[in-house]
């Protein structure tokens, strides 16, 4: 068995190839192998001397001897990972076989006896190929400072950007006059839909939905809602006191009554140096 | 006048003895005699005059039982206690409860007094009168989370046992007449001033941030009129109460003011900021003239109106600059001449008695100046405006330091004089009188100032100056004719100096004319020779040269602008000839505004390029004063108008709009809006509603100039401006409305949509969705909807809609902010004019009996008499008896508790029906005329004795301090339940002659006084007999007071609130459990649960 094995994993085998009726490439290549690992269990079979197998034992065979060689991969793996390496070397493999239990250096003369048999590679069937749906352009390959074993980079789609070039609009009488339009828009669209949903009152009897006013609902408290200025008032105030008004007050601001000469001869000895503060400077 | 159905007065104590009282409820007249409002203003006059308490007069009279005459001449002290209660008081106090849930405190639930001159003897009894003072004591127990406001100091605030209520102690040591105290009682949020710590302020819940703000400028205020009246603030504290639904926008008292809450505004607004400011200011200066220094009689009110007038006119200067002052000025003076010429005159210095009043007839037929509350609201209005010119008139002639001089000797007699105790005629330095004050002014002036009394105070009546003039080269003269017209009505002569300013090529010249009687003409000699080929600069009057382009002028004449009276030193109306290009040179040179604004008026007459160029080149002037420039936007409107087919260019004023506001790239696209710069601020709002009276040939606004400003409204963008744009916003809306032109209409067919002008349908869109967003944003005191309502109604009066008053019906009601209430009301009130309808006149009038807010209902009669339905001289089918009827019934009995109502109602009468019978009623007999004549008295025998019975008992009565007497309306509505029979007292001949021999007699309160007391026996036991058995239907009352009353009122001191046999000397002290709710099932006033 560990002959075999061994051979199969050496060289491989040739087969029937005739698995083209699956449709899954992943599915084909596992089928693949195990064709290849039933004829290399038949071989043996036909080496030690049998003429013909029922087909369960040589699937039982065949299972038995995925299986040892897979534990033979596994624990080699381990062992070089172990060592900080990657690549199984050979002394990996040896390790792997003698934990196993198995005389390696029975393998040199099994491996040379006269009676083997020659099983023709198996034709290379296509690695399973990833679903290609999101990929976008290559794969970067490593820059030079990234040693090779690290993983490789993800599909380019999730980590590039690709800017969309459309020229921002910057003349200034499209944005006020888009402005303008889409708060209007949305103030049309805002009544009306208050207008819709709730009572109306109309300026002509017989159509009630070109200028549908929102009805008249008294307040239980008027004077809060006429004088307390609303939330978006608040909050643009707040925008406004920070930023740019400032730098408009020093060249702006001329007082409210500007006369070119005080009427001092007029009006008594009051001089009109006092203006009308804007009441932001009061408090 | 007590005129209290709802104030039932329990139990008088008088030492030992008891003594009855009665509630009274004092009604005018039956509606019995007819519709005559001569004779109606008669008997109010007299009725008021009967219990006036100026004159010792009153409705609550109270016997000293004749043990206690000893004691009164033995100078012993008496003590009176009145309890009482108001039970739904419809006048004095107001309530304010929104219907939401909660708590009172919670709902922001507030009570306050409110009254128009002295109505402080609505809510409690007392003498109420401004010339009788005593300190007070105050108490007022409310509920725990209630604030009481009042008069003087807080002393304590005491929980009672249960911890549920709190009883404020205030005590007013300066004395003060029982018409200057107040109350107001509501969750306040409270606001000690953070520069006067004296100071406190009160609002209503949540408005705490506006509060902060719109105080936070008081304290200069303060200042300011400290440091020229070099005095200090009189009383120890000062308190301002923001109140909602008030009487009146600002209500001076002792020591507090009450405002209305809609004042309050927050760092955004701009408009409303002067107007606040001007409001704090005029209630500050009547602290000092009106409430500390108060009047001895009604005659002497111009006196304080004046002084706080004139001191508030020097903070306007000082504040907003002499031109807005100069401005004020010439608006008030332009205000009260037109009134005067419109009524009559405004009399200042009413004189009683005697035969002045022969020669000078009444001005006003249709009703008596000779009482504050007969007054109609306007002509008061008129009176405080022309009081405060009259004071500015008296300082022109001696000076503004020897008049604050004048103030300060004033206000420091009056603080020594209370500081004094217990010696009342001390206090009487704290009343002004006329002669007085002219005393003061004469010691402190040296200048005899009767001549201009005696003009502007004793006779009422302004100056119709005409002026024309030509200039006669050969002597270099400029020959000037003055006219007077002093016989139309509301115009008196004036004699005396005047000054006329000439600007000539080298100088501004004063010139002083002497008006007389006979000297029309007056040659003034002119400086300069017309030369003009010398390039020279022209000097101005305040010492400016500047050059001129003197190609328009007459090439003969030095004379560049003349002006008659430029300081306003005449209470006059100036129409003065000057050529076109005279006023053209006076608009751009002369420097004064008020100048300005008269060519500015003056070039509406004449229509041509230069006086285009001229006023266009005023309104690009940013040194120019914006309400000018303001002007110059109307007028230059008016004048595009009328030289439409020649006008050339784009409509006036839209090149400069777009040069001063757009965009420089996009002209189309307005600025964001930045309001840094006030002045620019006004006049890009009014340019566009100054630009939308514009006309094409076809009399309809152009098209582009309502492009224009839709493209104006599209583009408005405020998110990077630091203020609010609502006012700017809701004036684009009235531009709107300004560019509507009649519909042209075929043969009257229906207003549907289908047949909408496409331009109207634009502005109804723009309308319809500013009026939607108010109702998702509100604007600042809703301006936006305010103007939408408006130009709806122009909409429908131009025949683009149907015109119907439902919408605006639903947006008078009550609930609404009071503004648009206002608007909307204004609007049925046109409707109802132009439809003829008689439903909403009905409507109109119900609510003038039954809405809530006192502002709202005056405020309605106040428009119908503005926009009436039709007028006297008119026929209409609304002018009906049952209207008649109606309007009487209210004038009688319907507004009883509100002075300024009924005085509306009257004005109303009159506008509708005038003096005499209305024109719908049925003829009267003739028999009752000739009665009339032989009587001398504009009475009806047959009308009289019931309709002079109520005011005669009470002008009998209190003289005879004997006698308690009630009266009733038996047609008022709400006086049901306790019936005097006055049907058995008229019944009584005796009775009757009675009164009409009183009548004959002149009745003025002095002389009531000594009318004979036998003649009154008669009556005695008659009233006796009707009045017993009401005021003792509940002595169960007097013994829940005690914890039932929220406010207890004290008042002690010399000069009690009783008329006693003149008692050399009365310690009286009254108290009195004041509970604004006493009984639980009533909806209103319950504070204290």
């Amino acid at each position: 068995m560990a002959d075999a094995a061994a051979t199969a994993g050496a060289a491989g085998s040739g087969t029937r190839s005739g698995s083209k009726q699956s449709t899954n490439p992943a599915d084909n290549y596992h089928l693949a192998r195990r064709r290849t690992l039933q004829v290399v269990v038949s071989s043996l079979l036909t080496e030690a001397g049998f003429e013909s197998a029922e087909k369960a034992s040589v699937e039982t065979l065949t299972e038995m001897l995925q299986s040892y060689i897979s534990e033979i991969g596994r624990s080699a793996k381990s062992y070089c990972e172990h060592t900080a390496r990657t690549q199984p070397t050979l002394s990996d493999i040896v390790v792997t076989l003698v934990e196993m239990g198995f005389n390696v250096d029975t393998l040199p003369a099994y491996a040379k006896r006269s009676q083997r048999m020659v099983i023709t590679a198996p034709p290379v069937t296509n690695q399973p190929v990833a679903p290609k749906a999101l990929t976008a352009g290559q794969n970067r390959p490593h820059p030079p400072h990234i040693p090779s074993h690290f993983p490789e980079f993800p599909d380019p789609h999730t980590y590039i950007k690709t800017p969309t070039y459309r020229e921002p609009v910057s003349d200034y009488q499209v944005l006020r006059e888009k402005a303008a339009s889409q708060r209007r828009d949305v103030e049309r669209a805002l009544t009306r839909f208050m207008a819709k949903t709730g009572e109306t009152q109309s300026l002509f009897k017989d159509d009630v939905s070109t200028f549908p006013l929102i009805a008249a609902r008294p307040f239980t408290i008027p004077y809060l809602t006429a004088l307390l200025p609303s939330e978006l008032e608040m909050q643009q105030m707040e925008e406004t006191d920070s930023s740019e008004q400032d730098e408009q007050t020093d060249t702006e601001n001329l007082p409210l009554h500007i006369s070119p000469v005080p009427l001092l001869s007029r009006e008594g000895s009051l001089p009109c140096t006092e203006v009308w503060m804007p009441p932001s400077w009061a408090s | 006048m007590l005129t209290n159905k709802w104030c039932q007065v329990f139990k008088k104590t008088f030492g030992e003895i008891r003594v009855l009282l009665l509630s009274l409820a004092f009604s005018l007249l039956s509606p019995l005699p007819r519709r005559n409002l001569n004779y109606f203003s008669n008997a109010y006059a007299a009725a008021v005059s009967a219990v006036d308490p100026d004159a010792g007069n009153g409705e609550l009279c109270i016997k000293v039982p004749s043990e206690l005459w000893k004691h009164v001449d033995e100078l012993k002290v008496l003590k009176i206690h009145i309890n009482f209660s108001l039970d739904q008081p419809k006048g004095g106090l107001h309530f304010v409860v929104p219907s939401v849930e909660g708590s009172m405190a919670e709902r922001g639930a507030h009570v306050f007094s409110c009254g128009y001159q002295n109505s402080t003897r609505f809510w409690f009894p007392c003498v109420d009168s401004y010339s009788e003072l005593c300190t007070w004591k105050l108490e007022f127990t409310v509920d725990a989370a209630m604030v009481a406001v009042s008069n003087g100091d807080l002393v304590e605030t005491v929980y009672t046992h249960d911890m549920r209520k709190k009883t404020f102690h205030y005590m007013l040591t300066i004395p003060t007449s029982a018409s200057n105290i107040s109350l107001a009682i509501g969750p306040f949020e409270i606001l000690v001033d953070p520069y006067m710590h004296e100071v406190t302020h009160f609002c209503l819940p949540q408005l705490l941030p506006l509060l902060k703000h719109t105080t936070s400028y008081l304290h200069e205020v303060f200042e300011f009129y400290e440091e020229i009246l070099t005095c200090r603030y009189p009383y120890s504290c000062f308190k301002t109460v923001f109140i909602d639904e008030a009487y009146v926008e600002v209500a001076a008292y002792a020591s507090m003011s009450i405002f209305s809450t809609n004042l309050l505004h927050s760092a955004m607004i701009i408009d409303e900021t002067p107007l606040t400011r001007r409001c704090l200011a005029q209630s500050l200066a009547q602290q000092f003239f009106g409430c500390f220094i108060s009047r001895m009689s009604w005659s002497d009110e111009w006196v304080l109106k004046g002084i706080s007038g004139y001191i508030y006119g020097l903070w306007m200067k000082k504040t907003f600059g002499v031109n807005e002052y100069r401005h004020w000025i010439k608006e008030e003076l332009d205000k009260i001449v037109a009134y005067e010429l419109k009524t009559g005159g405004v009399l200042l210095h009413p004189m009683f008695g005697g035969g002045k009043e022969k020669d000078n007839p009444a001005p006003h037929p249709h009703f008596s100046i000779k009482h504050p509350h007969t007054l109609s609201w306007e002509y008061y209005t008129m009176f405080q405006c022309k009081a405060h010119l009259v004071m500015r008139l008296i300082e022109n002639r001696i000076s503004m330091e020897f008049m604050l001089q004048v103030f300060n000797k004033l206000l420091s007699l009056a603080s020594t004089a209370s500081s004094q105790k217990f010696q009342s005629h001390m206090w009487s330095q704290m009343l002004v009188s006329t002669s007085g004050f002219l005393k003061s002014i004469s010691n402190v002036s040296g200048k005899d100032i009767q001549p201009l009394i005696k003009q502007w105070v004793d006779q009422s009546g302004v100056v119709k100056f005409y002026g024309s003039f030509a200039f006669n080269r050969k002597r270099n003269v400029l020959e000037l004719e003055i006219k007077q017209d002093y016989t139309s009505p509301g115009t008196q002569k004036y004699v005396g100096p005047l000054k006329v300013t000439v600007q000539e090529l080298d100088g501004s010249f004063n010139h002083t004319l002497q008006i007389e009687e006979n000297s029309l003409k007056h040659d003034i000699p002119c400086h300069s020779k017309s030369r003009r080929n010398k390039k020279k600069k022209i000097p101005l009057m305040n010492g400016e040269e500047v050059d001129m382009d003197l190609s328009a002028m007459d090439a003969d004449s030095p004379l560049l602008w003349i002006r008659i009276d430029p300081d306003m030193a005449v209470l006059r109306k100036v129409d003065s000839e000057q050529a076109d290009f005279m006023w053209q040179y006076q608009l751009r040179y002369e420097r004064d505004v008020v100048a300005q604004q008269e060519a500015i008026s003056a070039l509406e007459r004449f229509p041509t390029p230069a006086s285009r160029l001229a006023l266009t080149d005023v309104l690009e002037q940013e040194q120019c004063f914006y309400r000018v420039r303001m002007a110059a936007c109307f007028c230059l409107a008016k004048i595009a108008n009328s030289m439409v087919s020649t006008w050339t260019g784009p409509p006036a004023m839209k090149s400069l709009f777009t040069r001063m506001f757009c965009c420089k790239t996009c002209p189309n696209i307005v600025k964001t809006n930045n309001f840094m710069s006030f002045q620019s601020y006004f006049l890009q709002k009014t340019m566009p509603v100054a630009m939308a009276l514009l006309r094409d040939v076809h009399n309809l606004c152009p098209k582009e100039v309502l492009t224009f400003i839709l493209d104006l409204i599209k583009y408005n963008d405020n998110r990077k401006n630091k203020f609010s744009d609502n006012y700017y916003r809701a004036e684009m809306i009235d531009a709107l409305a300004n560019s509507v032109t009649p519909a042209v209409s075929v043969n009257n067919e229906v207003r549907t949509l289908d047949n909408l002008n496409p331009d109207v349908r634009l502005i109804l869109e723009e309308i319809t969705r500013f009026l939607n967003m108010e109702k998702l944003l509100p604007s600042y005191r809703h301006t936006i909807t305010v103007s939408c309502l408006r130009a709806i109604r122009v909409l429908q009066k131009n025949g683009h809609v149907p015109s119907d008053p439902s919408l605006f019906k639903s947006y008078a009601e009550y609930g609404h902010f009071v503004d648009i209430r206002i608007a909307a009301l204004e609007a049925v009130v046109d409707y109802t004019k132009v439809d003829r309808s008689y439903e909403e006149l009905q409507w109109l009038l119900t609510m003038v009996q039954n809405d809530p807010v006192p502002y709202v209902r005056h405020k309605i009669l106040n428009m119908l008499t503005k926009n009436p339905p039709f007028t006297k001289s008119m026929e209409s089918p609304l002018c009906n008896e049952a209207l008649v009827d109606q309007l009487w019934k209210l004038m009688n009995s319907g507004t009883s508790h509100d002075w300024r109502l009924r005085c509306g109602a009257v004005d109303l009468y009159f506008t509708l029906f005038g003096l005499s019978r209305p024109s719908c009623l049925p003829l009267p007999e003739l028999g009752l005329v000739l009665n009339l004549k032989e009587k001398k008295a504009v009475l009806n025998p047959t009308i009289i004795p019931e309709a002079i019975a109520g005011n005669q008992e009470a002008a009998v009565n209190p003289s005879s301090h004997t006698q308690l007497v009630g009266f009733q309306n038996p047609f008022s509505s709400s006086q049901d339940e306790e019936e005097i029979d006055m049907d058995t007292v008229h019944d009584s001949q005796a009775f009757i002659s009675h009164h009409l021999n009183m009548l004959e007699r002149p009745s003025t309160p002095g002389l009531s006084k000594y009318r004979p007391a036998n003649s009154r026996s008669a009556l005695i036991p008659q009233h006796s007999a009707g009045c017993d058995g009401t005021p003792t239907t509940k002595p169960q009352w007097n013994m829940e007071l005690p914890r039932k009353g929220t406010a207890g009122l004290r008042r002690w001191g010399e000069g009690g609130p009783l008329r006693v046999a003149r008692p050399p000397r009365l310690q009286g002290s009254l108290g009195c459990g004041c509970a604004p709710d006493p009984s639980p099932v009533l909806p209103k006033g319950q504070l204290e649960r």
